[in-house]
């Protein structure tokens, strides 16, 4: 059996990705990601979703050759799109539920 | 060995300028890009074009690739050797980079696979445990279908994946199974980690790990909002009117549900706390309600209805000629 983990340690994360704790404080201060828990940056804890958009993040911006607001802005276009994409997929099950063809 | 027309994946010319090369591979890069674009062949066309910018946007390493090219590269539908005796000035046994990248970009300029960005520092600018004594394993991603029945508890479920594996000197895959815990009140979207459970690690480095994407399988009747549940509910026309007691299915069985006397279709209900589990407690379940018409029809049926609207004198469009 092995046991689900919710969260990453910014060690762990600094580790597994090989960057910079100041590389994980600019994805913190461009808003790509928020820490979970932790008063200082040392003891910062990411929700493992969170971590999943800083790799995607650190994967744009290295494969782009993206400044970290260029980084932040498409981000959060891609979470938006992600959202309304899930938003618009309910709804249109919703709208086939409650219509109905002859 | 199939010879790789890195021009011509980037659709420059050969003796294109680098400004214009570059250009091509961000063009191709913002169109490929495996986290921009979802298409599986998408990624691949995306490794090709950063195979071909790693050599291309290189000038010793495309001086290099230019000489070969030269030397059999065009040779019409054969197979591709370099020259006996060949090695690359630019690459060697011994260099890493930071891509997954063909056996003919391998075999010319030397190196490996993805592994994490090599070139960076660790944590605190030292070097993390599993690049030590080796190279840490990547980290792999797989989809997770979760029903949402099982989003209400934790629930231990089965996980198989492929991992790769080189075995003989052939890259291979191997088939993994394993049982994972998945928490309650997991959400569309969200990541599960399982420690060590990704692609081994070299040496004595640690084995990357396997991130779940959750995916929450529709429901044949419930539609999922947030943490709130939705569920299409429908009833007769004159338990609209009238008002009744029905019953309505939620994740946990069927409830009551007292529907008001002059209903609307459409109308939402809330039933709370029984919409999906979260860290903030239980969502609410809206029942909608669709006022539907018998199938029946029948003369003593059609009289009703027609005394009915007799009596009612009700115009439901009505607001149209008041807007006018």
């Amino acid at each position: 059996m092995s046991i689900s983990i919710l969260r990453i340690s910014v060690r762990e994360l600094c580790e597994q990705e090989s960057i910079t704790i100041e590389q994980i404080h600019s994805l913190v201060e461009h808003d790509i990601a928020r820490p979970h828990s932790g008063k200082t940056q040392q003891d910062w804890e990411f929700d493992t979703t969170a971590a999943s958009w800083i790799r995607k993040a650190l994967r744009l911006r290295q494969d782009l050759e993206l400044d970290w607001i260029a980084t932040a802005m498409l981000i959060d276009l891609l979470r938006q799109r992600d959202q309304l994409e899930t938003e618009n997929q309910s709804l249109r099950q919703q709208l086939e539920r409650f219509l109905q063809d002859d | 060995m199939e010879f790789k027309d890195y021009y011509k994946i980037l659709d420059v010319e050969a003796d294109a300028e680098k400004a214009d090369i570059k250009s091509a591979y961000r063009k191709l890069a913002r169109k490929y890009h495996p986290d921009l674009n979802p298409d599986k062949e998408a990624e691949n066309k995306f490794k090709e074009v950063a195979e071909a910018w790693e050599v291309l946007g290189n000038d010793s390493r495309r001086a290099e690739y230019d000489e070969l090219r030269r030397y059999g590269g065009a040779r019409p539908g054969g197979g591709f050797e370099p020259p006996p005796g060949w090695q690359s000035h630019t690459g060697g046994k011994e260099q890493q980079f930071s891509g997954d990248f063909s056996d003919f970009f391998n075999d010319l300029f030397g190196g490996g696979f993805r592994s994490g960005a090599q070139d960076s520092h660790g944590f605190g600018g030292g070097m993390g445990d599993g690049m030590r004594g080796g190279m840490r394993g990547q980290d792999v991603e797989i989809e997770m279908p979760v029903f949402l029945e099982d989003t209400l508890k934790d629930q231990k479920k089965p996980v198989s994946y492929e991992l790769p594996a080189i075995e003989n000197g052939q890259r291979v895959s191997k088939r993994k199974s394993l049982k994972v815990t998945i928490p309650a009140g997991v959400t569309e979207g969200e990541r599960i980690r399982v420690r060590g459970q990704g692609t081994p690690g070299t040496g004595n480095a640690t084995a990357g790990d396997l991130y779940l994407h959750i995916r929450l399988v529709p429901h044949p009747m419930f539609d999922v909002q947030g943490h709130n549940l939705s569920v299409v509910v429908p009833i007769a026309p004159w338990e609209a009117a009238l008002g009744a007691k029905i019953n309505v299915p939620t994740l946990e069985g069927d409830i009551a549900l007292s529907i008001r006397p002059g209903s609307q279709s459409g109308q939402k209900l809330r039933v709370k706390g029984k919409g999906l589990t979260s860290k903030q407690g239980r969502g609410d379940l809206y029942a909608i309600l669709k006022v539907v018409m018998p199938d029946k029809k029948d003369e003593d049926i059609n009289r009703l209805w027609k005394e009915l609207s007799d009596k009612a004198a009700f115009d439901p469009r009505s607001q149209w000629r008041k807007d006018k």
